[in-house]
């Protein structure tokens, strides 16, 4: 079976300062991912650099066996949640969950449709056409969820969506979180620092070593001295 | 909440911020008004708002002012990006350099425009619009850069990822994050080109009339005082209008887009070379009519030639009329200093009264208001009010960096006001709920949004009064020229000297300018870099 | 941490302000108070003219007016004649100063109803020029100063072109003098209305008809003295390509002054003694003066030799007495205008709403 996202010795990091390297693997179709490491190890470089943000070093990164390495941010198909919830503060909620799918070209009132449906899943009816400002914390990262995955992306990356949130909340968005990838069938790449919370999303962990220096790991093997 | 709510737990002085902007404007804006309106009456001049012809002027003038506002955010506002949001070297540089085409006098830039361009292209609507959108860069570039250097770029990404292109993420994600700051410039600029004077005179014809061009021709040229003061109460109201507008649509801009961030890297690849060519041609617009200047300033008797600087010290030696251009310069900047501090001080707080509630907000609105009152109606009203007994403050030298302030009090609004809007209220709520009493928990909310905007405001204030000639002519002692006054005199008498000596005072200007603005600007980008590292 | 930032930045601030506002409070009270010691003695001892900002006297002749009076004169100028005029008008009767110079013609009617000035009779106002020593509007204003404004010739232009150059106003509207000339706009700048004066005196009913063909021939109407001489003429020294020019009859002797050295021996502009406009320029004691002595004293003084003899190579204008010495440069080069036109104040002050529309009607300004 082709994977639907495959890093192929990957090297990450900003202009000339490398962060990681040699970094392969690969995300099955459904499958969820879970990253874990310390801050500072690179996981959010690598989620970027996944996206398209920012350029790869080198290597390749694939979405259904294509090379998408060059390919710019908005043809990739990879989606993104962030650890706040950057809804678009001009636009109501429904507006915010329909953005993808009118980029698509779909109709206003078939995207507000497909809106009013994922939003209805994750318990948010009623709250369509409300200022994205009235929202509480939880409710809003679930808009931004059902925003990532209104335009059905092969992958989602989630950079550590709850590390905001209160430890109640965290627990019951992990699950709702997971309950919905499941649902839409997507693949996805969780990065956190929560162990736990890995665990109880992810089918499947990879763990960022503690320092470059310790040796090569699932994520990559160290950068090399600059 | 809406919009416009005041922050939870603010201090109690926040209530009372108004005051002193108010007293201000009462006393230097109001009164004056109201002791030439008891001296003038308006008689039979309740015809001229019927007249035909003030109406036509008007709408010229809109449709002068409209075209001017959309050249200027066109251009600004690409400008506004590359010298305010990325970091390379001359970036302090290039931004202060958009500052300078404001502060030049009309004249200069007049004069700069027909060096440039030579008698070739022809006088007129063309001609004005461009040179509108040139002075008024700084405008647009300004105050759209203060907001969209603090702008999130992580909206743009998610907008990315969920297919936008990057000209949709701009459009629909960007654009509307600063709609704030836009529409408040975009209100500012067509108000300048609307009731523009100096340029309008120096380079129009009849498609660019303006009723402020009306009402120096009624005062001066025909003594039709009631005629003016009819013309001056419709561009009042006209103006009003349009600043209400400004302000709604800045009302209701979004929240929550902004943190400190520091500057940007220049990426690497094609976008790293479209924003550095970007940067490349925003220096040359800004440069180009300077250039053409220092040039002239060269040139005697058709051969290079440092004469006319040499000149600058001896030039009318001895006659009230020039003066020395170091008493000059040191005239020019002690205005600008005072200018500065009075302009942020009494804007920085009616932008801080729009925060809260109520009459507060009518203060604000107030402090906009100078833009809308015509120059002419308020120098001779200023002139009737503290000219003469028992308040004569033309001795003091005050009365030109007041009026200097005035000027410069709505830039300050429309700089501060909008950053101020976009600055999430909560972090004042979180400040108050870990236990700070309510003005340590402004200022933690809101400080190092408003250090960093009150800085680039005061540059502009004071780059305003080094500019101005109107004021600094009309009430000022004929022994205490301005540099921009020198320039006039010596422009309004013949000779390759009067113009060569003027060029070279132009461009000491232009030099005085940029350093005022880099200094300030150096003090208020280390604060915003400490605050984005603190973030 | 931040709060204490913030302190240091407002300190700064409010020090440098206060720093300054004081420089400025006794920078200006300085002037006054070192001169004459106390501020009620200032106030006694200070004479204040109100001027229009072309104003310009050598600096020892105030310290001479100073010494022989004991008054200290304090100029202060508010905008052009114009500007300055309808300020006056405004605060007739109750003046931002105590004597006015540089009411012209033009708009002396203006002021004198609206009971501006008050009658003095200058002591030397017997050495006045024979035609101007009855333009005293019943002893309220003194003629200090005239000049001719008139059509200003770039030489060089025709002699390279081997055209003569125009000689009357006729010859403007004629083909070979198409697109040449520059003239301001009348209502925005005072030679610019000088000239359309000249024109309605020269013309009578038909001037619009002769502005009619100065359009046909390609006129440029600029905003500005300064636009029109600097920018346009070609002659002005930043490459404009108009060779006729409205501007002064004492351009040419200023061409000379103000040129780089070593000074040219003769200047590359002429005057086209055709069709000129006299303005003369008064000075009148302000009604309501809080000081009509020093007023008076003021007036004196703009009429005395010292100050007349002046007036040429400060301001390039003709002093209003006889019995003065003209400069070199003046004698040589100014042009003397047989036969200035004129209209009456009063004549002006009743049609010039109508003729400034009337000539927006025709230009299609």
């Amino acid at each position: 079976m082709t994977p639907r996202l495959a890093a192929d010795d990957l090297v990450i990091g900003h202009g000339s300062t490398v962060i990681a390297a040699g970094i392969s693997f690969e995300v099955m179709p459904r499958e969820i991912v879970a990253v874990v490491g310390p801050s500072g190890s690179g996981k959010s470089t690598l989620l970027a650099t996944l996206a398209g943000v920012i350029p790869a070093l080198s290597g390749r990164v694939l979405v259904d066996g294509a090379d998408v390495t060059q390919v710019p941010i908005h043809h990739r198909g990879i989606g993104m949640i962030f650890q706040e919830p950057l809804l678009f503060p001009h636009l109501d909620v429904t507006d915010n969950v329909a953005y993808g799918l009118r980029r698509q070209g779909m109709s206003r009132a078939e995207a507000n449709e497909r809106a009013a449906t994922l939003l209805q899943w994750l318990g948010l009816a009623g709250y369509e056409q409300t200022s994205v400002d009235q929202l509480s914390g939880g409710q809003a990262q679930r808009v931004a969820l059902a925003r990532a995955l209104a335009p059905r992306p092969a992958v989602l990356l989630l950079d550590e969506p709850f590390s905001a949130l209160d430890a109640d909340l965290r627990r019951r968005l992990v699950i709702e979180v997971s309950e919905a990838l499941r649902h839409e069938g997507t693949a996805a790449i969780h990065v956190t620092h929560d162990l736990a919370e890995a665990a109880a999303m992810a089918d499947r962990v990879i763990t960022v070593p503690e320092a470059p220096e310790s040796g090569p790991s699932a994520l990559g093997r160290p950068a090399p001295p600059a | 909440m809406g919009g416009g709510d005041g922050p939870l737990n603010a201090p109690r002085w926040l209530g009372w911020a108004w005051a002193i902007p108010a007293a201000f404007l009462a006393a230097f804006l109001v009164y004056p008004v109201i002791v030439l309106g008891a001296r003038v009456g308006l008689g039979d001049g309740w015809s001229g708002l019927t007249a035909a012809s003030t109406w036509q002027v008007a709408g010229l003038a809109a449709v002068q002012a409209l075209a001017s506002t959309i050249l200027a955010l066109v251009v600004g506002i690409p400008m506004a990006n590359v010298v305010s949001r990325y970091r390379y070297r001359g970036r302090a540089l290039a931004q202060a350099m958009v500052t300078v085409p404001f502060v030049l006098p009309t004249v200069v830039v007049a004069l700069a425009f027909r060096s440039l361009l030579g008698s070739g292209v022809p006088q007129g609507f063309a001609l004005v619009v461009v040179a509108h959108a040139y002075v008024n860069l700084a405008v647009v570039a300004r105050i759209v850069g203060a907001q969209w250097a603090q702008h999130d770029d992580r909206y743009e990404n998610v907008a990315r990822t969920l297919g936008a292109t990057r000209w949709q993420a701009f459009v629909t994600v960007t654009l509307p994050g600063l709609r704030g700051a836009i529409a408040s410039s975009a209100a500012v600029v067509f108000v300048f080109s609307f009731t523009s004077l100096g340029i309008v005179l120096l380079l129009g014809d009849s498609t660019t009339r303006t009723l402020e061009s009306q009402i120096l021709r009624q005062t001066s040229v025909l003594l039709d005082f009631p005629g003016a003061a009819a013309t001056a109460v419709i561009q009042l109201v006209l103006v009003t209008g349009v600043l209400l507008a400004g302000a709604m649509a800045g009302r209701r801009s979004p929240r929550r887009t902004m943190r400190p961030v520091a500057l940007r890297p220049v990426p690497a690849g094609l976008s790293g070379i479209v924003v550095r060519v970007a940067v490349a041609t925003t220096v040359i617009i800004v440069i180009a009519p300077v250039a053409a200047l220092l040039l002239d300033s060269l040139r005697a008797g058709g051969a290079w030639s440092t004469a006319w600087w040499s000149a600058m010290g001896s030039v009318d030696a001895g006659t009230t009329r020039i003066g020395s251009p170091l008493g000059a310069l040191g005239m020019s900047l002690g205005y600008a200093l005072v200018t500065a501090v009075i302009a942020s001080i009494v804007g920085g707080l009616a932008a801080v009264a729009v925060l809260s509630r109520g009459r507060a907000r009518v203060v604000a609105l107030l402090a906009i208001a100078p833009l809308g009152v015509s120059a002419a109606t308020l120098g001779l009203g200023t002139l009737l009010a503290f000219g003469r007994g028992p308040i004569d403050l033309r001795g003091t030298g005050l009365l030109v960096p007041i009026a200097h302030a005035l000027v410069a009090v709505p830039l300050v609004v429309a700089v501060v006001a909008p950053a101020l809007r976009a600055t999430d209220s909560r972090r004042l709520a979180v400040a108050a709920s870990l236990g700070a009493r309510p003005t340590r928990a402004f200022v933690t909310a809101y400080g190092s949004v408003l250090r960093v905007v009150m800085l680039a405001s005061a540059a502009l204030a004071g780059a305003v009064s080094l500019g101005e000639f109107g004021a600094a002519s009309f009430l000022a002692r004929a022994g205490n020229p301005t540099v921009p006054v020198q320039i006039v005199r010596l422009l309004s008498r013949p000779g390759e000297e009067s113009y060569g000596v003027a060029a070279a005072l132009a461009v000491v200007l232009v030099a005085l300018t940029l350093a005022l603005v880099l200094l300030v600007d150096r003090f208020g980008m280390s604060a915003l870099q400490r605050s984005a590292r603190t973030a | 941490m931040a709060v204490s930032r913030i302190r240091r930045t407002t300190g700064l601030v409010l020090i440098i302000g206060s720093l300054v506002l004081t420089a400025a409070c006794s920078s200006g009270g300085g002037t006054d108070a070192g001169t004459t010691g106390s501020p009620t003695a200032a106030e006694a001892g200070t004479v204040t003219l109100l001027a229009h900002d072309s104003f310009v006297v050598s600096e020892a002749l105030t310290e001479e007016f100073t010494a022989a009076t004991g008054l200290t004169l304090e100029v202060v100028t508010a905008g052009d004649a114009g500007t300055m005029v309808a300020g006056a008008i405004l605060a007739a009767g109750s003046p931002t100063a105590d004597v006015m110079f540089g009411v012209d013609n033009t708009l002396a009617s203006r002021a004198l109803d609206a009971g501006v000035f008050e009658a003095y009779t200058a002591t030397d106002a017997a050495r006045l020029r024979p035609e101007l020593a009855g333009d005293t509007a019943d002893g309220r204003l003194t003629p200090i100063d005239f000049g001719d404004v008139c059509i200003n010739i770039d030489d060089r232009y025709f002699a390279d072109a081997d055209v003569a150059a125009p000689t009357t106003l006729d010859d403007l509207t004629r083909p070979e003098f198409k697109d040449l000339l520059v003239v301001e706009d009348p209502g925005t700048s005072s030679p610019g209305l000088a000239f359309l004066l000249a024109t309605i005196a020269r013309y009578g009913d038909d001037w619009t008809d002769y502005w009619q063909r100065l359009r046909d021939n390609g006129v440029s109407v600029a905003g500005s003295w300064t636009d029109a001489y600097t920018g346009q003429f070609s002659a002005g020294g930043s490459g404009g390509t108009r060779p006729l020019v409205v501007s002064y009859a004492t351009s040419p002797p200023a061409e000379i002054v103000y040129a780089s050295d070593p000074k040219p021996t003769r200047p590359s502009t002429s005057v086209m003694t055709d069709g000129c406009y006299r303005q003369v320029e008064y000075a009148g004691v302000l009604a309501g003066a809080s000081n009509p002595d020093g007023a008076r004293a003021v007036v004196d003084w703009l009429l005395s030799e010292p100050v007349q003899a002046d007036l040429p190579l400060s301001m390039f204008v003709f002093p209003a007495r006889a019995d003065v010495p003209l400069p070199d440069v003046f004698t040589r080069f100014a042009a003397t205008v047989p036969a200035p036109l004129q209209l009456d104040a009063q004549q002006v002050a009743e049609g010039l709403p109508d003729w400034l529309a009337e000539w927006g009607a025709v230009m299609g300004r």
